[in-house]
C-alpha cells in the first residue's frame, strides 16, 4: 500500500497468483471489459510469448471514494510457468493481498498444489508471514469437464480460512466477485494495520460499497449471468 | 547484492518527462496545430513546459505594443501557466474575448500533467469585448476588431472533442511509454534476480568444491602417513623373517621354512602395496618430482625385458622386443619409465597362458592435434608433434570393453577374485597412468576377449 496524505491518494497493490494456464489474466481480461472505462484504465500486457505471460499484466482500477480520497487499485497478475519465479519475486512485492487461481480440472490439482508452495515460499523469502496475507482462492474452469465438484471443493473450503470462489473466467462469471472478496479482506487488513478510517473518515462498510457501486459490480454480475 | 534501485513495486509513473519523449511530444503538438491552427502546450505536473507550438497572433501582437496591454497580457499568461485543472476542464477567459482551454492529463488514477489549448475565439464572440477595450487608453478599436478577425474561431463543442481527442492521443503515448519503460525495467530486474540466484548457487558449489578439495588433501596425507608408518614395522618382519630363512638362528624344518617364506612373501606383498600406496599419494598430490634424461627405446626395451625374463620364464612365457627404425632418444624420468614398463610387463605376464608372449613394442608417432578442438585453424594448429609410443601386449584372457576405462581408477580390478588368484594390488594400473600423464603422455588399452590385450603409452617429445 501507498499513501500519499497531500494527495489524499491511496494505492492497493493485488496480485494474481497461480499456476500456468490457470485464468489469471483471463481474469483481468473479464474485469476489464465488465467494469467501466472510468473505473478501469487500460490492460497493460508486457511481453508475452505464444499467448503466454513472461513478466505480468497490469490493470489499473481508480475511483473516488468519497471525503476527497482518490483509491487507486492495480491489479497485477504474475507469470504462471515454473521458471519464471524470478519474476513472480519481483511482482509479488509490495503486495496487499492475493487471489489465488487455480484450475478446477482434477488433472492441474497437483500443479495448483505446486504452486501454492511456491507462493508461500516466495512470500516466506520476502519476509512476509503468508497467513498475513490476505488471501482469497478462486477456482477458476468450472464450466470444463472433469473437473474437482462443488461438493468436493464446498467440503476442503469449510475447513480452509480463506474465501473460496468459483470462476468461469472468460465469460466473466465469478470474477468480480472474487476481486471483491479479496478487496473486503485487503481492506479490514490495512484498516487494522493503518487505521484508514481514522486518518480519512472513512467506514469498511460504505467505502466497500460504494467500490462496488463504482466498478458496477452488481450490473456487471447481472449481464454475465444472462 | 544491493536492493534493486527501480521500485517497480506498483510500477507507477510519478513524472510525465520519465515516460515520453519530448522531441516525439513536439511533433504531435505540431501536426496539431497545423491541422487546427489552435496553439497547444504541455505542462507536466509541477508546471514544467514540456512541448510549446504556437504562432504570435495579430491582436496578441498589437496588445503588446500598449504598455497597459503588454502588463496585462503577461499578467494571463502566468495566470494561465498556474491554473491546475483540480476537477476537470478549465476554460480561462482572456480579456480580448479569447479563451484558454486548460485539459488535465491523468494517467491510472494519477495526476501527471496538463495541457493548454488557446487563445482562439469562441464563436459566438461577435462584438470586440469591452474588457479589450479598456485595457489601455491607447487602444484603437478598428485596429483591434481588424487584428481579432484573424484570430481562430471554434465552437465550443468542437473544442471540446478536438481536446477529448488530443486526451486519447496522450493517453496513448504515455501508455505505450510506461509500457516499454516497465518492460526494459523488467528486463534488468529480472536479469538481476537470476543473477542473484546463480551467484547464490555458485557460491554453495564453491563451498562444497573447497571442502572436497579439502577433504581429498586430507585423504592424500593420510595415506602417505599411514603408508610410511606401516612401513617401519614391516621391514623388521621381512628382515626378521629373512634371518629366519637362512637359518642365523639355527635350522629350521621343512615345515618351520615354509612358514617362515610364506610370511617373507607375504609381507614383501605388502611392502609392495604399501609402497604403491606411497606413490599414489605422490603422484596425486603432485609432488613426484621427474628426473628427465635422455633415453634410448631400444636399450630400454631390452633392459625391461632381461629383467622380465627369469619372472616369465617360471611361467613359459616369452619376452620379445619389435623396435621399427632407427628412434631418437626420449626425455623421460627412467626409474618412472622403467616402474611404468614393469608394471605392464608384470600384468602381461601375470595374465598369459602358458607358451605365451609378451611383446614390447616401440615406435615414433606423430601427435594429432585439432587446434583447439573447434577445426578453427587447423592448417596452422596441426602443426605435427611426435612422441614414441610404446606398446606391452600379451595373449591373455583380454579385458570386456566396458571395463576398459575403469581399470585405471586405483583399486580396480575387472574381477575381483583375479586379485586372489593372480596377486596384485589393484593400484598398478592407476600409478601407471599417473606416471605417463607426469610426462605428458597418455596410456590406453586395446583388447579383444580371448585374444589378448595391448597397453600403448605415448611420450611425447620435449617442446625444446
Amino acid at each position: 500500500m501507498q499513501l500519499d496524505f497531500k494527495a489524499r491518494e491511496l494505492t492497493i497493490k493485488l496480485v494474481y497468483y497461480g499456476p500456468a494456464l490457470s485464468g489469471k489474466t483471463t481474469n483481468l481480461q473479464a474485469i476489464h471489459r465488465l467494469v467501466s472505462a472510468e473505473v478501469a484504465g487500460r490492460l497493460m500486457t508486457l511481453e508475452t510469448q505464444d499467448d503466454r505471460t513472461l513478466f505480468f499484466d497490469l490493470l489499473p482500477l481508480s475511483l473516488n471514494a468519497g471525503k476527497g480520497l482518490q483509491v487507486r487499485v492495480k491489479l497485477f497478475t504474475v507469470p504462471g510457468q515454473v521458471i519464471h519465479n524470478a519474476t513472480r519475486r519481483l511482482v509479488l512485492q509490495g503486495a496487499d493481498g492475493v487471489a489465488f487461481i487455480a484450475d478446477s480440472q482434477r488433472t492441474e490439482t497437483k500443479s495448483n498444489a505446486a504452486s501454492f508452495v511456491n507462493l508461500r515460499q516466495n512470500l516466506t523469502d520476502q519476509g512476509i508471514e503468508p497467513a498475513s496475507m490476505p488471501l482469497v482462492i478462486q477456482f477458476n474452469k468450472r464450466d470444463l469437464p472433469d473437473i474437482r465438484t462443488d461438493d468436493e471443493i464446498d467440503a476442503l473450503a469449510s475447513r480452509g480460512k480463506e474465501p473460496v470462489f468459483k470462476a468461469v473466467a472468460l465469460r466473466g462469471v465469478g470474477v468480480l466477485e472474487t476481486l471483491m472478496g479479496l478487496m473486503e479482506i485487503t481492506w479490514n487488513r490495512l484498516e487494522d494495520e493503518h487505521r484508514l478510517s481514522e486518518k480519512f473518515g472513512l467506514t469498511p462498510g460504505p467505502l466497500l460499497a460504494e467500490l462496488e457501486r463504482h466498478l458496477g459490480v452488481a450490473e456487471a454480475i447481472q449481464r454475465v449471468s444472462r | 547484492m544491493s536492493e534493486p534501485q527501480i521500485d517497480l513495486t506498483l510500477a507507477d509513473i510519478t513524472r510525465l518527462e520519465e515516460i515520453v519523449d519530448r522531441g516525439a511530444l513536439g511533433e504531435v503538438c505540431r501536426s496539431f496545430f497545423d491541422l487546427f491552427s489552435l496553439p497547444i502546450r504541455v505542462f507536466s505536473h509541477d508546471g514544467t513546459l514540456l512541448a510549446d507550438v504556437h504562432e504570435t497572433r495579430e491582436i496578441c501582437r498589437y496588445v503588446n505594443t500598449l504598455p497597459k496591454g503588454r502588463a496585462a497580457c503577461s499578467g494571463l499568461v502566468s495566470e494561465v501557466k498556474g491554473i491546475d485543472p483540480q476537477d476537470g476542464v478549465v476554460v480561462h477567459p482572456c480579456f480580448t474575448g479569447a479563451v484558454y482551454r486548460i485539459v488535465p492529463i491523468d494517467y491510472q488514477g494519477r495526476r501527471l500533467g496538463r495541457f493548454v489549448i488557446g487563445p482562439y475565439l469562441p464563436a459566438e464572440v461577435r462584438e470586440v469585448p469591452r474588457s479589450l477595450l479598456v485595457i489601455d487608453e491607447r487602444l484603437e478599436a478598428e485596429k483591434a476588431r481588424a487584428a481579432l478577425t484573424e484570430m481562430p474561431r471554434v465552437r465550443e463543442e468542437t473544442a471540446e472533442r478536438l481536446s477529448d481527442h488530443l486526451t486519447h492521443i496522450l493517453d496513448l503515448i504515455i501508455f505505450s511509454g510506461h509500457r516499454a519503460f516497465l518492460t526494459s525495467q523488467m528486463h534488468v530486474a529480472s536479469v538481476r534476480e537470476s543473477y542473484k540466484v546463480l551467484s547464490d548457487k555458485n557460491a554453495e558449489l564453491q563451498t562444497a568444491f573447497d571442502r572436497l578439495k579439502e577433504l581429498d588433501r586430507l585423504k592424500s596425507n593420510f595415506l602417505a602417513t599411514v603408508s610410511h608408518e606401516l612401513r617401519t614395522p614391516l621391514t623388521s618382519i621381512i628382515g626378521y623373517s629373512d634371518m629366519l630363512a637362512t637359518g642365523i638362528a639355527g635350522d629350521l624344518n621343512e615345515e618351520q621354512a615354509e612358514f617362515v617364506e610364506t610370511i617373507r612373501g607375504k609381507g614383501d606383498h605388502l611392502l609392495a602395496l604399501i609402497s604403491s600406496l606411497l606413490d599414489l599419494g605422490k603422484l596425486e598430490q603432485g609432488n613426484l618430482p621427474l628426473r628427465r634424461e635422455l633415453i634410448g627405446p631400444r636399450d630400454l626395451l631390452e633392459e625391461v625385458a632381461k629383467t622380465m625374463t627369469p619372472a616369465a620364464e617360471k611361467k613359459g612365457v616369452q619376452m620379445k622386443v619389435q623396435v621399427e627404425g632407427a628412434l631418437p632418444p626420449i626425455a623421460a624420468d627412467p626409474v618412472r619409465i622403467k616402474q611404468v614398463l614393469f608394471n605392464l610387463c608384470e600384468n602381461a605376464v601375470k595374465f598369459s597362458p602358458r607358451g605365451g608372449d609378451v611383446t614390447l613394442g616401440v615406435r615414433s608417432v606423430e601427435l594429432e592435434s585439432d587446434g583447439d578442438g573447434d577445426g578453427m585453424g587447423f592448417v596452422l594448429m596441426a602443426a605435427p608433434k611426435t612422441a614414441l609410443e610404446i606398446s606391452v601386449s600379451d595373449q591373455g584372457p583380454g579385458i570386456p570393453s566396458g571395463e576398459q576405462q575403469k581399470i585405471f581408477d586405483a583399486f580396480y580390478q575387472v574381477d575381483g577374485s583375479s586379485t586372489r588368484e593372480h596377486g596384485g594390488t589393484g593400484l598398478g594400473l592407476s600409478i601407471v597412468k599417473r606416471l605417463v600423464e607426469a610426462h605428458g603422455g597418455q596410456v590406453w588399452v586395446d583388447s579383444v576377449v580371448g585374444e589378448g590385450t595391448t597397453f600403448s603409452f605415448t611420450i611425447p617429445e620435449g617442446d625444446e
